[in-house]
Order: structure tokens, then sequence, then C-alpha cells
């Protein structure tokens, strides 16, 4: 307990207060105690939930709709092109590895750094992405700048946002593969399996542990999604890119409301623990 | 061992050098900065205090000064921020009215209590659509004098080779946009009209206003361009890419040439924006004689002065005139002398609508169709609307 004292002051101090008194004050307005108030006026607002222009208008949709497309769309790519990339590269030529290199600079980039790279990336003038789409004819706001426009905003910052976290994932499988036993493969081959089939039969099973941890914290960076955005686009045009961290930050210290900030706050962690549970859980169990 | 003992020697001595540093945090970089940094290197030489300048944009002194206030600390002994927010957190600053005694302001300093918290350093004014006289010239263009003379004006632009659109359209976090927008309901709905929409009384929906989008704004942004980061902006416009770009008179001091920079209003305009950066010091900062004292000197005749010779913005003294500035603000101060000056919009309301205004405005120049839920969200989000 000696040993274990410095840490769980830490812990108290700087964690578990926070998190307490941020709950205390999303329930608190400038009169005292509020209720649910925070929360009702949240799904009121449709800066955060805007559920009647999803998905047959243009965004915005509100920041708890952008969340979740952000993992519908982020979330399997980001994990199964980890996936996919950390077996072709186990099975690559040695000289490839600067292409593994040039994936994972992305994890170990600062993400403020990978906001500023996406806006360029997808920038009508200097941007590469625009500039081929107009090369092959496709029309505006394709082969505009995606950041300046409702309609390619937020699916540029998602885009964008999965080399920064590519590397992450294809680094924990490239680990676990490192772990499962070589005779598997090779007793497979002898059977006559295929590439396909000892792909599909044996490395998606045995990696299924790592691939629920790799799920959970990509899910739980997307939830909490805000520097990328904050650069990039600061949510716009016309909040059509806005998502829940960044409509907290807004709150905190542009409107000057920590009640608001800390109801989203909370709306954060309600969203985020579920999920989370179920798949660390419930999947794992499986 | 040695080694070591010298790394630790230097430390101290780097730890000592940069102890005795003034810390002035503004919002300035680059060839913007310049000018102020003239001015604080000519401090250093009278005094033998040391400054040193750090960059931090408004917005983020906005956000991390509160939590450093919270806990006594402060991580910049002067500096420049929104005046709304230095009212928002007057609790925290010096009262500096022995400083500014005396001195004959244009615009005014902010008084919380009686107490002076923010104190102006030099203007700015917005004053229209910035020109290469190179341009206009080879391409045989004149100023407008109607608003029809303008859409030709545009039409013609965008008949010459390699302008893409007739106007650049800034962008950062929007506000050159919002800088824009102010300039078409000043000259189209007048200073009552502006002032109205600031403090409440006239809402973003009212007939009025609206006719302003639709029947000005909105046709102009059919010759404007999609949003672009305001400095590269700046760069395509000087190359030709674009024939006009409405920008504040800082760019004088942002161009290869400012003697070939022209610059007009929207015909009719009667009143331009025109405001001020604020200065303040931390109650919580360890060297407040020290930053009082570089306070005096920058606001002092011989400061502004220095200051204004170099560029860029014009006098907050009405003791420091024209004959200061060089030839580029000379003109411009001749040109905006006969308009009134209107308080910046988005920096005088502040708070979560300056940014909802802004980027409402960035959906608008690509999507005008939006002007409904635009003009309806800005109404939403005025602070006399939360009440």
């Amino acid at each position: 307990m000696v040993f274990l004292g410095p840490g769980l002051l830490l812990l108290f101090l700087f964690v578990i207060f926070p998190a307490v008194q941020t709950l205390f004050l999303s329930f608190q307005n400038k009169d005292g105690f509020a209720g649910l108030t925070n929360f009702v006026n949240l799904f009121r607002d449709e800066a955060i939930w805007n559920p009647a222009r999803f998905p047959t208008k243009v965004p915005p949709w509100g920041a708890l709709l952008h969340n979740l497309v952000w993992v519908c769309i982020h979330l399997p790519l980001t994990v199964g092109l980890g996936l996919v990339l950390a077996v072709v590269f186990a099975k690559a030529p040695r000289w490839v590895g600067f292409a593994r290199s040039a994936l994972f600079l992305g994890i170990v980039t600062p993400m403020i750094v990978g906001g500023v790279i996406i806006r360029y990336l997808f920038e009508a003038h200097s941007g590469i992405i625009p500039q081929i789409l107009g090369a092959l004819g496709v029309p505006k706001p394709w082969s505009s700048g995606w950041m300046a426009y409702p309609e390619t905003a937020l699916l540029g910052l998602i885009l964008g946002s999965i080399w920064l976290w590519v590397g992450f994932s294809m680094i924990l499988h490239s680990a676990g593969l490192s772990s499962i036993d070589p005779e598997l493969f090779e007793a497979a081959q002898i059977d006559g399996a295929s590439e396909w089939a000892q792909f599909w039969y044996i490395t998606v099973p045995l990696l299924r542990p790592v691939t629920i941890v790799v799920a959970v914290l990509t899910l739980f960076w997307e939830l909490k999604i805000f520097d990328i955005v904050y650069v990039a686009t600061m949510g716009g045009p016309g909040r059509a890119s806005t998502v829940l961290a960044l409509e907290m930050y807004f709150a905190g210290f542009r409107a000057l409301d920590p009640y608001r900030a800390s109801a989203i706050a909370t709306l954060i962690t309600v969203v985020s623990v579920p999920l989370g549970y179920w798949f660390a859980v419930r999947r794992l169990r499986a | 061992m040695r080694g070591w003992m010298l790394v630790l020697v230097g430390l101290i001595g780097f730890s000592a050098f940069c102890a005795e540093s003034l810390v002035v945090i503004g919002p300035w970089s680059g060839a913007e900065a310049e000018p102020f940094l003239a001015v604080l290197k000519a401090f250093t030489e009278k005094t033998g205090v040391p400054v040193e300048y750090r960059v931090m944009r408004a917005e983020d002194i906005a956000t991390v000064f509160p939590a450093q206030f919270a806990a006594g600390l402060t991580p910049g002994d002067l500096v420049f921020g929104w005046g709304w927010w230095i009212k928002e957190f007057a609790g925290h600053m010096v009262d500096l009215s022995s400083e500014i005694a005396g001195i004959p302001f244009v615009t005014e300093p902010i008084i919380v209590e009686g107490k002076a918290v923010g104190v102006p350093y030099v203007t700015w004014v917005k004053p229209g659509f910035w020109y290469r006289k190179s341009f206009f010239a080879a391409h045989n263009l004149q100023e407008p004098t109607n608003w029809t003379d303008f859409i030709s004006l545009l039409e013609r632009i965008e008949t010459i080779p390699g302008v893409e659109k007739a106007a650049a359209s800034g962008d950062g976090v929007g506000w050159p946009l919002s800088d824009m927008t102010e300039h078409f309901l000043l000259t189209f709905g007048g200073l009552d009209l502006f002032m109205g929409l600031i403090e409440g009384k006239v809402k973003w929906e009212s007939p009025e206003v609206r006719a302003i989008f639709e029947n000005y704004l909105l046709p102009f942004l059919g010759h404007a361009s999609e949003p672009i980061e305001w400095t590269a902006a700046l760069d395509m416009w000087w190359d030709g890419k674009y024939g006009i770009y409405f920008m504040g008179n800082w760019i004088t001091g942002m161009v290869e040439d400012p003697n070939d920079l022209g610059v007009f209003t929207l015909p009719g305009c009667k009143a331009v924006v025109g405001g001020t950066d604020y200065m303040f010091i931390p109650k919580y900062s360890k060297r407040v004689e020290d930053a009082r004292k570089l306070l005096a000197f920058l606001i002092s005749k011989e400061g502004v002065a220095l200051r204004v010779s170099k560029g860029g913005k014009l006098s907050m003294r009405a003791d420091v005139g024209p004959e200061n500035y060089p030839p580029a603000e000379a003109a411009l101060a001749q040109a905006v002398g006969a308009l009134t000056i209107a308080p910046d919009m988005d920096d005088t309301i502040g708070g979560d609508w300056q940014r909802a205004f802004w980027d409402q405005l960035k959906l608008l120049w690509v999507k005008p169709e939006a002007l409904d839920d635009v003009l309806r969200i800005l109404d939403q989000l005025h602070p006399a609307a939360k009440g």
C-alpha cells in the first residue's frame, strides 16, 4: 500500500477527482442543481443532435452522429487495413520495411500536425486528392477543397485520419502475428490450404484478442477525436464536421459555460463506456 | 563529471538569461510581426530590459489563460487579446489607469469597475477591396462608383486570362469572411442597423438584413473564390489569380510593394470597420513594473510613431498623425478619413457567437442556398437571444 500510495494519490488528483467534479458540474447550472436539464438541452441543440438531416441531406447531422459516422467508417477501415497490412508486410521482402515505417509515421506524428497535413492534402490548389479527382473529371466539391464544403469535410477528415491511425493497428497486429506458431501455417500448407484459407481460418481467429484490443482503443480514439478536427476545419463549415469533444471545447472555452461542457464530457463517457464494454467483454467472451 | 558540471552551469546561466526577459505574447508572426519587433528592440535599447516575443493567437490565449489565471500564473507579462475576453477576465488584470492618464486615444481603453484593464495599441481598419494598381492599369480596370459598376468590374476581371475568380476569399478560422460581410452590412444597411445587430436589437432574419444578403452579398459570392487560407489567398491574389481581395490595412505590411496597392470601398459606403489590438498585464506577472514600463513605451508618442512608421497599422493616438506614416498608410488614412469607424462586430460580441459567425459564413460562401439556416443560427446563438 505504501508503494501504491503515490500512484493512487496522483490517480485520485488528476483522474478521479476531475471526473467526479465533471459529473457533478454536468447536473448543475449557474443557479445550482439543474437535474437533467443540461442533457435535455444537448439533445435539443442541433449542434449536438440533428438526426432530421441524416442521412438524406448533407451534414451537419450533429456532433454525436458525426462521431458515430466516424466510428462506422474509420473503425473497420483502420482495424481491417492494419490487419491486412500486417499480414502483407510479414510475407513481403525486407526492403519494403520503409513502407511499413511510412505507415507507422502516422501514429508518431502529433495529431495537430496531422490535422494540418489533412487540411493541405484536401486543399483546392495544393491538395493532391482534389487535383487527382479534378484531373479525372470528377465534379465539385470532390475536386475542390474538401474542408470547405459540408458534403466533403467530415469524410475528408475521416479518410485523412486513417493514415494517422492505421500504423497503430498494423503494429499491434504484427506483434500478434509473430506470436502465432508457424507450424500451424506449415501444417495448413501441407494440407493444401490456400493463402486465403490460411488467413481466414488461422490468422484471423488467432489474432482476435489483438483485433479486439485495437478495435476498443480505436473506438475510444474516435469518440474523443478533437485535435485533427480543430486544426483542419474547426468543426465547419456550418458545423458540418463538428464532433463532441470539439463542442465540449467550444462550450468550455468560447462560451465559458462549464456546465454544458461538463454535460458533453459526460455524454462522451456515457457513449464510450457501453460501446467499449460491449467490445471488450462480450466480444472477447464470444 | 567536468562535462556535466559545464552543462549544469550552462543551463543555470541560460535559465538566468531567460528569466530576465520580459515575455510579450501577441498574435502576429512573420512579416506582420516585424514592425512590432522593431519597437520591442527599441525599448530594450532604451531601458536595457530584454524582451522575448512569443506568438499566440487570440483564440489560444482565450483557451490557455483561464486555467493559468485560476492557478495564479501567467505565461506572459504583457499580452494582446480580444476586448470582450479582457472584459470577461478583468479581475485578473493589472489596473493601468496611471499609464494611460492624459493620452488622447482614438479608440477607448477597456475600463471595468473604474479600472483600466485593456489598453489599445495602434489601430487597424478594414477599408474595402484591395487591388494591384499595376493589374488594374494593365487591364484598363477602374474603381467602381456604383453597385452595377462593381458587378461589371467583377465580370470583367473574370474574363482576364489566368484569373480564377474576381475576388479572393481569405480563410483561417473564418474572420476574413466576417470582415467582408460586415462591410456589406455597413454599406447597404448603415451604421444603425449594424449596431442593432451587435446589440441584438435587430434580428438577422429581419427583412432588411435578409435583403442585404440576398441582393448584394449572394450575387457577389458568385464571383468570389471558395475560402482559402488567407495568407495563401494573399499570394495568389498578388500573383494575379484573383483581381481583388478584402483585407484589413495590415495587408500593406505583407506585400512586396505597398505602393502598388489600391483600395476601394463598396460604392456608397459611409462607414468601415476599425478597431485596435488590446493589451493587458496579468496581475500574476512577476515583472509587473517592467511590464508597465514596456506598456508605457508602447503607447508613448515615441513608441507609437516608431510603430506606425513601419507600416501595416495606424496610430491610436490623436497626437501621432499621418506625417509618421509610410506613403501607403498615409493614402489610406486620407481615404478613410471621411468615413465613420464602426466597431468590429464579431470582436465586440465575442464568445461562442463569434466562432459560430465565422463558421456559418464559411458555409454560406460555398452554399448560398443555406442562407435561411445561417441567419436562423446567428439569431439563435446571439447573446441577446440567450439572455
